[in-house]
């Protein structure tokens, strides 16, 4: 740059010539001054400068890094043109070209630059020489012609971007440079601030320097003192020339200053971390409690404004700090009631002027669970990104509590103020923390928060003396007055049942849904299924579900898994299949309970999509385990499905209770080989094709040596719950499967089969009996089962198919003149569909099928009608239920608020209200 | 026995009044000891007007002849402020007893109200008066003259609420009166209003249900047609959500009801989904019986359910009423309920069973064997039942009645000539009123 002397020498004036100066080897000196800086500041603990002071030195650095890349590319290049090799030379214009995104990238500007322009103009140069010598052309070799080629293209589409300053620079060189020069320093103004404020500095350091050693009384300060001054913003320093003596500050002055830095957040070039310090300072020099709030504020706020992406979560300090930002707050609020906060009403300019004395109403402009629930958003999206198999998401967990406390605190605080709905929120956001956590981790939660409180003690003391020491004491001491440590009563479900009851009362209907499903969770986390069942039936959200927002949705999915899970264990199979199978019809459970992202082999998602789901993830902490999800819900199908295949063997397609489990089977089926069982899914299919075989010991072996059990609190319970299941269920199938073998059968022999009590064995048989599923009559005397030959012969069966056919027909007939001269028949519809029920439940020589059969009704009605419509009962049940889906799978996730769709139609026919989408399944047992 | 005693659970949800009765009912069955019956009772009466009831209770209890002074000074009271609501309320009541000025009253509230106002200066004071002067007769245990008044006030009356709790007030002096046709037109007044009635929330409505139920146990349970109303009642869909969510004992009437009448099938089935349902919140030993023959199929079991049953219905206040004929009591309906629920064991028994000795049947029917005997003759003969006995080996053979293949396919095909043919006229008509139109 010294070239800059010899062209222009004598006309550069003195300022100039020393910012010059100082930008050549500000690069060196002041890295060093800042390195120092750190240091010391590392002694002084304030991480938020630290921070700051970081960034800023890495930015210098990077760039600095970057434009030497630059030139020893350009150096490469250099020596490339000299032996003629193309190759390389190509290559290092790839690079440059990479570099130089990088370069501009790290400058923020849209300048190319000088370096850059004159590598191209040289390339460019030395490039048509080498094409005007054809005879040099012919002697390359073959590889360095090929790169002249392509050089000779790419570097013609390359500069015709930066055509115009090639042509600058060719014309003239030198003040190309020299413009450049002075471009830069405009350009860096932003970043160079403090070379330019250099005279005003230099001023100011002594002062600071004195406030400095007056507050510390640290004669050495001396020494570091100039390093210190570089780290402090320039409006750091001229606030604490301004508020250097304490007595001199007045409301006034401390007004003026805040309004003056509330004015500048959001403006370009304004630090926000900066921002967040000079709020934090003036907190400390407010004079009055209402001015320090109103200033508190602030700083919570523009402590979340740190964060500006959606995407990514608030720096965890910063977190904490707002964290303690808030509870000083609320100890302000405390110790002042009349302090009345309020985001409804514009205050007077001067309110806050009102002093401690003052006994009215002070308004002051915020909101408490708009802050708190922005903590909780920025708390969960910190723990939805930090990897949960690492450290530190569990230290990250450790901050529950304090979030804890402090929602405790706020509730307790807008109670008191009267501010029922808001304290309903602020209960919803305690109830979310806790709701999915089963007593153990709620006990361990609670230990941990006891601890806390002294291990914090400790850390936190430390930093708060050394702050007091820098800092001027603040004028309004604020005791710490709300508790810092949550408290917790003894079991989970009474807190829960504090908190939601204040929700029943006066949350608004969002919060009260969220708080709904959140019990119903926890209800089913206790195994207490009837309760939340209930809960679930009588609050009628799954009517209203799909209008709710998607993450109540995804909510609202996850209660129904944990219900699912929860009638498991309590030996409730068919409620635990209905209320699992819909999460699993689509395939999409990860999806739908926001435990991962389901790639999806037909629609790609957008990335906007993508995103979206991301920011919907659950926390790992909270997922429901997906492989007990799973075999759950596989063996739920099996236990029901496997008897129902037995009994429906000659019509396969009858009645399929789980369709998912079907599809499974058949593909298990279609495999040569079958391998020892892997997966769960591998083990449910061995198990049912055990069970198919009425080999319950094997089939029930095979469900046992799944390890998600260990998972289940109570384990041997639910295993021997599953053992007696599978117990019976073998038995009923082998009968289905068997009995046109028999002609008679024992009791005794059937219970010593399947290692039954010949109470149960008799009241299984019974109840098939009374079904009539099974065609037989005990022979009371000899304690016998006597089979009826009730199967039709081939010519009945065959006529039974035909009058089905017949029927088909009439209706498409119907179904087709109804299209054409419209409504004509509608009248005698229902009239028919009765009809064709009938008609199954007889073609079944049924009577089992007599209560699917109205429930098949009512649910046939709400299906859409597909081409099978009609056939059979049946049937039509479930292309009813496909519509369902189909209509699911076209919203994206819109549709998981369709889930248990059915079961409400089935129920509205059934009662009114609160009726019994569980019992949907029970029909065919009873 | 006293473990399966509901009069703890029902009590909340009845009038002070009507828990007289439950309690009366408890001493004569000694459930519980005297002493503590006798306190329950003087704890009842302390919030009443009764107060030479409670005299008499207090010397009873604490076998003095002494009462205490504050009773003595509480009468005073009482009857003081009985004279002066009686005088308040005297000019209206004067007037309603004018047989010729009442008729001078119309259909029309607000045409009376007036009337009233012009030609007998009676206000809405008095009106007022009127109800609290009925309410203290209430009170004091003088349910005649409550109804009579509470009667009188609902023809004056134009606020709803008011008018609903008098009529609640009308409906419990009725019964206290035993007058269970009225009562029962009362109680259809209330459910009415309480169905058409907009609540402040369902919570509240649901509430009111409840106490309609326990109230009509009395009526049900004392009126002829009382059985099937209750089905009528219990079992529509509100009041049944009603009992399974808040009131789950009531479901012991429900059940009893169902099974001493016989002509509410459909409903059954429904039912004994419902008892399924609700087992894990209640059992008594009559839903349990349910359960045991139509969801478990146990017959041992039932039969031992069907012996607590007895128990329970006779110690039930509702369900173990006496009927005296000469000197000779009994429970009519826990006859009715053994016969029925030995025919409903017996029916389930014969359904799965091809042939029954004659000797365990007698032994699941709580009969012995010429009784059992006997039993099933009778139901063979009146055609209940399609089977025979076979007297040699002593066993009953039930006749397979599988459906007839034929008839089956018959039944199928009926309806296609008539759907094809109506099909076919649709078309015709069709066609036609489109050349019409051409």
């Amino acid at each position: 740059m010294a070239s800059r002397f010899w062209t222009q020498g004598g006309d550069s004036e003195t300022e100039e010539e020393e910012s010059d100066y100082e930008q050549e080897d500000n690069e060196v000196p002041v890295e060093d001054i800042n390195k120092a800086a750190k240091s010391k500041y590392l002694q002084g603990s304030d991480t938020e400068s630290d921070d700051e002071d970081g960034q800023k030195r890495v930015v210098k650095s990077v760039k600095d890094k970057r434009f030497e890349e630059m030139t020893a590319t350009i150096d490469q290049m250099k020596n490339a043109m000299k032996i003629n090799d193309w190759v390389s030379l190509q290559e290092s214009f790839d690079k440059i070209n990479k570099q130089l995104e990088k370069v501009m990238r790290v400058n923020e500007s849209d300048r190319v630059p000088n370096v850059y322009i004159k590598a191209l103009v040289m390339l460019e140069d030395f490039l048509n020489q080498a094409l005007a010598n054809k005879e040099a052309k012919k002697k390359m070799s073959s590889s360095n012609a090929k790169a002249l080629n392509s050089m000779k293209q790419k570097l013609k589409k390359n500069n015709k971007q930066y055509e115009e300053m090639i042509n600058k620079y060719r014309e003239n060189p030198e003040v190309e440079e020299e413009e450049d020069g002075d471009d830069d320093d405009e350009d860096g103004e932003e970043e160079d601030s403090e070379f330019e404020e250099d005279p005003s500095k230099l001023g100011m350091e002594s002062d600071a320097e004195e406030d400095e050693d007056k507050e510390a009384g640290e004669d050495d300060a001396n020494e570091t003192g100039p390093g210190w001054e570089k780290m402090m913003s320039k409006k750091d320093k001229l606030m604490d020339k301004q508020f250097k003596d304490p007595s001199q500050i007045t409301w006034d002055t401390v007004n003026k200053k805040f309004k003056e830095i509330v004015a500048a957040r959001g403006r370009k070039g304004t630090g926000r971390i900066e921002l967040v310090e000079q709020l934090t300072f003036l907190t400390r020099v407010a004079k009055t409690p209402a001015q320090k709030l109103e200033i508190l504020f602030s700083v919570v706020s523009a402590q979340f404004d740190v964060n500006p992406s959606l995407n990514t979560h608030m720096p965890i300090n910063v977190w904490k700090k707002c964290v303690q930002n808030l509870l000083t707050i609320l100890d302000i609020l405390t110790q002042y009631a009349n302090i009345v906060v309020d985001d409804m009403v514009e205050p007077d300019e001067n309110e806050t002027q009102k002093g401690t004395d003052y006994n009215g109403a002070i308004r002051i402009w915020g909101n408490l669970v708009a802050f708190l629930e922005r903590i909780d958003v920025e708390f969960f999206k910190s723990l939805q990104v930090i990897d949960p198999h690492t450290r530190e998401y569990i230290e990250r967990l450790r901050d529950e509590p304090t979030l804890a406390v402090l929602s405790q605190n706020v509730q307790e605080y807008l109670e008191r103020a009267g501010d029922n709905k808001g304290a309903a929120k602020v209960a919803l956001k305690r109830v979310e923390l806790i709701y999915y956590k089963p007593q153990e981790v709620y006990d361990a939660m609670r230990k941990l928060a006891e601890q806390n409180e002294g291990g914090e003690g400790e850390t936190d003391g430390e930093p708060k003396a050394v702050e007091e020491s820098r800092a001027p004491p603040s004028f309004v001491a604020t005791p710490e007055i709300v508790p810092r440590k949550p408290t917790f009563p003894e079991s989970s479900r009474t807190l829960m049942d504090i908190l939601v009851s204040l929700i029943y009362r006066s949350g608004d209907e969002r919060t009260k849904a969220r708080a709904m499903l959140c019990d119903i969770y926890h209800h089913a986390l206790l195994d207490e299924f009837s309760t939340s069942r209930d809960l679930l039936l009588m609050s009628h959200l799954q009517d209203s579900i799909q209008h709710m927002d998607i993450s109540t949705q995804i909510l609202f999915n996850r209660a129904m898994a944990q219900l699912g899970l929860s009638a498991v264990r309590v030996g409730l199979i068919a409620e635990g299949h209905s209320c699992l199978c819909e999460l699993y019809s689509a395939g999409r459970v990860k999806e739908l309970l926001a435990q991962g992202v389901s790639q999806s082999r037909f629609h790609e998602k957008t990335p906007e999509q993508e995103r979206m789901e991301r920011r919907r993830q659950m926390p790992y902490h909270m997922h429901i385990n997906l492989e007990l999800l799973e075999a759950v819900h596989l063996i739920c199908a099996m236990l029901l499905e496997v008897p129902n295949m037995a009994a429906n063997s000659h019509d396969a397609k009858r009645k399929v209770i789980s369709k998912t489990f079907r599809r499974l089977l058949e593909v298990s089926e279609r495999q040569t080989f079958t391998g020892p069982p892997e997966n769960v899914r591998d083990h449910v299919m061995a198990a049912t094709r055990a069970l198919r075989q009425g080999d319950y010991q094997k089939a029930f072996d095979v469900i046992n040596s799944l390890d998600i059990w260990r998972l289940l609190r109570n384990k041997d319970s639910v295993l021997e719950m599953l053992r007696a299941k599978i117990k019976e269920e073998a038995l009923r199938t082998y009968l289905f499967t068997y009995s046109s073998s028999y002609d008679s059968l024992s009791l005794d022999q059937l219970a010593k089969m399947f290692d039954l009590s010949d109470k149960q064995t008799h009241s299984i048989v019974s109840k098939m009996m009374i079904t009539e599923e099974l065609h037989a009559s005990w022979d009371q005397p000899t304690r016998c089962m006597v089979f009826h030959d009730v199967e039709h012969t081939r010519l009945q069966a065959l006529a039974f198919h035909l009058t089905e056919k017949l029927t088909v027909l009439a209706e498409s007939n119907e179904r087709a003149q109804e299209s054409r001269i419209g409504g004509g028949g509608l009248e005698n519809l229902p009239l028919r569909r009765r009809d064709g029920h009938d008609y199954a439940a007889a073609a079944a020589a049924s009577g089992g099928t007599a209560r699917w059969q109205d429930l098949s009704f009512s649910q046939g009605r709400h299906g859409t009608g597909g081409g099978r419509t009609g056939y059979n009962a049946g049937g039509r049940t479930y292309s009813g239920q496909a519509g369902g889906f189909s209509r699911d799978r076209t919203g994206q996730s819109r549709g998981v608020g369709r889930t248990y769709q059915t079961g409400s139609a089935a129920r509205a026919s059934q009662m009114d209200g609160s009726t019994r989408m569980v019992s949907l399944n029970r029909g065919a047992y009873a | 026995m006293a473990n399966y005693d509901l009069t703890p659970r029902i009590a909340p949800n009845l009038d002070r009044h009507l828990v007289f009765p439950l309690l009366e009912f408890l001493q004569e069955r000694q459930l519980y000891p005297d002493q503590d019956i006798l306190r329950a009772k003087l704890e009842l009466l302390n919030q009443t007007n009764m107060v030479d009831y409670a005299m008499d209770i207090h010397r009873a209890f604490y076998h003095t002849e002494d009462v205490p002074q504050d009773m003595v000074d509480r009468r005073a009271e009482v009857v003081a402020r009985l004279k002066a609501l009686e005088e308040g309320a005297s000019p209206l009541v004067n007037f309603l007893q004018n047989e010729k000025a009442y008729q001078e009253l119309r259909a029309e509230k607000q045409y009376n109200l007036q009337m009233l106002n012009e030609r007998y200066q009676i206000g809405p004071e008095q009106i007022e008066a009127l109800y609290q002067y009925a309410k203290f007769q209430f009170e004091c245990g003088n349910y005649s003259g409550a109804a009579d008044y509470l009667y009188l006030y609902r023809t004056l009356c134009t606020n709803s609420e008011r008018s609903l709790s008098a009529l609640w007030g009308k409906l419990a002096a009725e019964i206290l009166m035993q007058n269970w046709d009225i009562a029962l037109d009362e109680l259809n007044r209330v459910k009415e209003i309480i169905d058409s009635k907009s609540f402040s929330s369902p919570l509240n409505q649901v509430q009111n249900r409840i106490w309609l139920m326990h109230w009509s146990l009395f009526i049900f349970f004392n009126h002829d047609n009382g059985r099937t109303q209750i089905i009528d009642l219990f079992n529509q869909d509100k009041y049944l959500n009603a009992i399974q969510t808040s009131a789950p004992h009531l479901l012991r009437y429900l059940a009893t009801a169902f099974v001493v009448n016989k002509r509410r099938r459909p409903q059954f089935k429904d039912f004994i989904k419902v008892i399924q349902q609700e087992q894990y919140s209640y059992e008594d030993p009559i839903t349990e019986f349910l359960a045991c023959v139509y969801v478990k199929y146990d017959f041992d079991a039932a039969q031992q359910k069907m012996r607590e049953c007895e128990e329970v219905i006779l110690n039930d206040p509702f369900l173990g009423k006496r009927a005296e004929e000469g000197n000779f009591a009994s429970v009519p309906l826990r006859d009715e309920f053994l016969e029925n629920a030995r025919l409903f064991i017996f029916e389930t028994y014969c359904r799965i069973h091809q042939r029954i000795d004659m000797g365990v049947l007698a032994e699941k029917l709580n009969l012995n064997y010429e009784e059992a005997e006997r039993w099933i003759v009778n139901l063979i003969r009146t055609s209940k039942l399609d089977a025979k006995i076979d007297s040699k080996t002593g066993t009953v053979l039930m006749e397979p009645n599988q459906p007839n293949v034929y008839e089956q396919l018959i039944d199928h095909t009926k309806a296609l000539s008539g759907r094809t043919y109506k099909l076919v006229s649709q078309l015709l008509e069709h066609a036609q009123t489109q050349q019409a139109a051409r």
